[in-house]
């Protein structure tokens, strides 16, 4: 027992290499052999799934690309979902970006949905207006005068010649506004310039550190429904009926999350028993 | 002096005035100035700041390479990505497409267009045949070099085909897919960043292990709801059962009256009395997953997400806010200047 | 500003907004008056807190652990020979943390220049790297050690967000800093940083007004300065009287919010029963 108790003490001061090794291998094992677990879309993502629903064939909907390749494994799933979802219901889709990278993160998902799997028509069904500098003072432009920030889209075609710009003058002018932002400028900055004072129906998306910070204004209202991180991807995904890398993700995340569990429970044995030895010494 | 003292801190005086106030004017160049302009004119300072960053790096780098300092090897990297990263985006194109308009044999010019679009030689065949008259076939992913484009458009003219190379407009180059800076982000850019992003997942489990121990109330409190989120959230999580969780709670409570009373009697009473109630429970209910609601996971973790979390976030932002007004307004009045090195 | 030229300041200003008011207040956003009044309010509280430190008022500062550790980081930092590694964040000076951050680097380097230890500053943006060698000049000059001041104590990495954490943790991986101060605006990268530093064994102090990194550092960290506490720093760190003025009169803001607060949610439930008329919401409503 001794013995047995000087292990579990010796281990309560692992190397973290060792952790990290676990955590490795918990995290890839999934992702050959999938467990397949359900998931349960909660009450935020099934709000974003209802607003965007309730759009008909034909409305506009801004969708705001905030996150670059470092967060795309969490947020880039989430985006492409909506923009299935939207695609589905044949709402014309407008993009912008708020970062260069984003600009990038549109692209591949534009190749990936709109092009390859809807065969969408490019100034027809969406548009890629490009990244602009400029952090809120982009927003706040748009919302007042949405042909002072973008003359040109994304490819250099004129916005008067691309006929779905045909009424667009200023965020007002959009029936939906989804912002997949991973920080500043992001969806703090849609939610306090463009969508509470024009009253636009806002959604949003982003990473799970950055929902704590978000949730006051979905509680508030002022956003209707949030996706947090690739667990709130994976709902989505579910939801609209086509799994994604979201979903495809989601095992290693539960199994990883345990392991965490565990290694928190097994260093408070730890600890535990080494408290009781010093109190006895 | 003026330049360095009074002429920093009117210019943070006057602007900072004009922006705070600027937004109850309704006069359209202040408005134009309070919303547009004055973020802009920071966004082209910074712009143009970033030559100093840049020249500074270099500078320190090249310093570590000539005087061979320890970890020099890897200022010899940061010294290559930068000038590699430059080349692509400022100097080299590397965005070049050949576009094919006419042919006379279709299968001839296909073989050439079959080895660069790595297709089988029918389907490139049956591209071009499907090209309406008239219009131009662009090869998809362009060439980084002139003379790699050239050199496709050779062998499609020598293969009876009418081919022409086109450069990309500067600017486009950065954002149009398979040019050089586009491949130099997706396949350099993106797998670093998100490497970097990845070692969280690894620093949280090691920093969890480290710090979530049970050391007084508030560490107690914070672990037990680190625990509830952290399985609350993912799937695995909504298959817990709720009388799993029952039984845990009751092994828990247990534990504390065997701690307050030190009494085998009591201890193994409440164990066996407080199993005995759940296992009945359960039972009788049909032991469904999620019932009672208030045990089970996924629940639990909805109410601390949308109740205390949210509640604390809110006191900490309005805390924020209050100091960011105040410290504003202390730079702004000129109280505080430091910042200006006082 | 001596009491007679403020007050003289304040009367002519007082009397210019009142001609102003009277006349029609030409141009003004009407909907906003709330917010206008309530910044007036503020910043007269604010004012009036630092007038009065500045009188002598002695006003009690809550010891924050956090502030009076740096000395002894520093002081570690000296007796084993190794650097201070301060991180001012990895956001552009347009945001208020980061400001926040230089005048923290301005007091410690006022520390290392005491102690002659030697301080590294790797900083993410250019117009940062300016203001923070500004602020280190300063205070080397100050301390009477110009001496031992070097530009490139202070010197810039690269914009992107991990590409900086990657040079900061390669920073502390070679350099091994017995202290890591980590002041300013941060995002993700916060838990890479101070993993890092935990790793070698230095003392970690951060300070945060990025409410979703908090945690983090408070997990990493073995200080963390929390979000009004972090803004608060300089005035903790200088003593300066009209500082800890401007402090008193966050509290006392704080104060005041929390009744209004109160107030509103008493006249909101008297409206929604009807007992009132007056809509408490839609009067404080910013528009």
């Amino acid at each position: 027992m001794e013995k047995f108790l000087d292990f579990i003490v010796r281990a309560g001061s692992l190397d973290r290499r060792y952790i990290f090794v676990v955590i490795a291998l918990v995290v890839m094992l999934p992702l050959f052999f999938p467990l397949n677990l359900p998931i349960r879309p909660t009450v935020s993502s099934q709000t974003i799934y209802d607003t965007v629903e309730k759009l008909e064939s034909g409305d506009k909907a801004l969708v705001s690309f905030e996150y670059g390749p470092s967060t795309k494994p969490e947020i880039h799933p989430m985006a492409i979902a909506l923009l299935r979802h939207l695609f589905e219901k044949d709402v014309k889709v407008y993009i912008t970006c708020l970062w260069p990278d984003g600009q990038f993160m549109a692209m591949e998902a534009i190749q990936q949905v709109a092009v390859n799997q809807y065969q969408k028509v490019y100034g027809e069904d969406y548009v890629l207006l490009g990244f602009r500098p400029g952090n809120e003072a982009v927003i706040k432009g748009l919302v007042s005068n949405f042909r002072k920030v973008y003359t040109v889209d994304a490819q250099g075609n004129f916005l008067d010649d691309i006929p779905m710009m045909n009424g667009i003058n200023k965020v007002a002018d959009f029936d939906y506004l989804f912002s997949a932002s991973a920080g500043y400028p992001g969806t703090v900055e849609w939610v306090q310039y463009a969508a509470d004072p024009t009253g636009v129906t806002m959604g949003t998306g982003t990473t799970s550190i950055q929902v704590n910070e978000v949730m006051p204004y979905v509680q508030a209202g002022q956003i209707k429904g949030i996706l947090g991180g690739m667990p709130g991807a994976a709902e989505y995904e579910k939801l609209i009926g086509q799994p994604g890398i979201g979903t495809s993700g989601m095992d290693a995340q539960s199994v990883a999350h345990i392991v965490i569990v565990g290694f928190i429970i097994f260093g408070n044995i730890s600890f535990f028993v080494e408290r009781r030895r010093s109190k006895k010494y | 002096m003026f330049m360095k003292r009074q002429l920093p801190i009117a210019i943070a005086a006057i602007i900072g005035f004009l922006t705070l106030f600027g937004w109850f004017v309704d006069e359209p160049n202040i408005k134009s100035f309070v919303d547009d302009d004055a973020t802009q004119w920071f966004d082209i300072l910074a712009s143009f700041a970033i030559f100093l960053g840049a020249l500074n790096l270099l500078k320190l780098q090249a310093l570590k390479i000539i005087k061979k300092q320890k970890g020099w090897p890897y200022a010899a990297l940061a010294i290559v990505g930068f000038t590699f990263s430059f080349t692509a985006g400022f100097i080299l194109l590397g965005s070049y497409n050949v576009e094919i308009s006419q042919y006379d044999d279709p299968a001839k010019v296909a073989t050439v267009l079959a080895s660069e679009i790595n297709l089988d030689e029918k389907s490139a065949e049956n591209i071009l045949i499907a090209m309406p008259e008239g219009d131009t076939y662009t090869i998809d992913t362009p060439y980084f070099t002139k003379s790699g484009a050239d050199d496709v458009v050779e062998k499609i003219n020598a293969a009876g085909g009418t081919a022409n190379m086109r450069a990309t407009e500067w600017g486009s180059h950065i954002s149009t897919r398979g040019s050089l800076f586009n491949w130099m982000f997706r396949f350099i850019f993106t797998p670093l960043s998100a490497t970097m992003f990845a070692l969280l997942a690894f620093f949280v489990a090691s920093a969890s292990y480290r710090a979530f121990k049970i050391r007084n109330f508030e560490a107690t409190l914070l672990l037990i709801s680190g625990i509830i989120i952290m399985l609350g959230r993912v799937p695995i999580g909504g298959n817990i059962s709720s009388w799993f969780i029952m039984y845990i709670i009751v092994l828990s409570l247990s534990a504390g009256v065997n701690t307050w009373f030190k009494n085998r009697k009591y201890t193994l009473a409440s164990v066996i009395g407080g199993i005995l109630i759940v296992t009945i429970a359960g039972m009788i209910t049909g032991w469904p997953v999620d019932q009672p609601a208030i045990f089970y996971l996924p629940v639990l973790q909805d109410w601390i997400y949308n109740v205390p979390n949210v509640a604390g976030a809110r006191a900490i932002m309005i805390g924020i806010g209050l100091g960011i007004f105040a410290t504003s307004i202390r730079y702004i009045l000129g109280i505080e200047k430091s910042y200006i090195g006082e | 500003m001596k009491d007679k030229q403020f007050w003289s300041v304040a009367g002519i200003i007082f009397v210019l907004f009142m001609i102003y008011w009277v006349a029609g207040h030409p141009y003004f956003v009407s909907e906003r008056s709330v917010m206008f009044w309530s910044i007036l309010i503020v910043g007269g509280v604010l004012i009036y807190s630092t007038r009065m430190a500045k009188r002598g008022e002695k006003i009690f500062l809550r010891t924050i652990p956090g502030l009076k550790a740096v000395e002894e980081a520093v002081g570690r930092s000296t007796e084993m020979g190794k650097p201070v590694l301060y991180v001012p964040g990895i956001m552009d000076m347009d945001q208020v943390e980061t400001v926040a951050g230089v005048v923290v680097l301005g007091h410690v380097a006022k520390m290392t220049a005491r102690y002659e230890t030697s301080l590294n500053v790797p900083v993410s943006r250019a117009i940062v790297m300016k203001a923070a060698r500004e602020s280190c000049r300063e205070s080397y000059l100050l301390e009477g050690r110009p001496d031992l001041f070097h530009n490139d104590m202070v010197h810039y990495l690269t914009d992107d967000q991990f590409a900086y954490a990657a040079g900061v943790n390669g920073i502390m991986l070679r350099e091994e800093p017995a202290a890591c101060l980590y002041m300013g605006k941060f995002y993700a990268e916060s838990l890479l940083l101070a993993e890092t530093g935990n790793s070698i064994g230095a003392i970690q102090i951060a300070g945060t007004a990025s409410p979703s990194q908090i945690p983090f550092f408070v997990t990493a960290c073995d200080y963390t300065l929390i979000g009004e506490e972090f803004f608060a720093a300089s005035a903790y760190l200088s003593q300066e009287p009209e500082l800890i003025g401007g402090v008193k009169g966050q509290d006392t803001l704080k104060i005041m919010a929390v009744a209004v607060m109160l107030l509103a949610t008493l006249f909101n439930f008297f409206h929604d029963l009807n007992m009132i008329s007056w809509d408490v919401l839609g009067f404080l409503t910013v528009q």
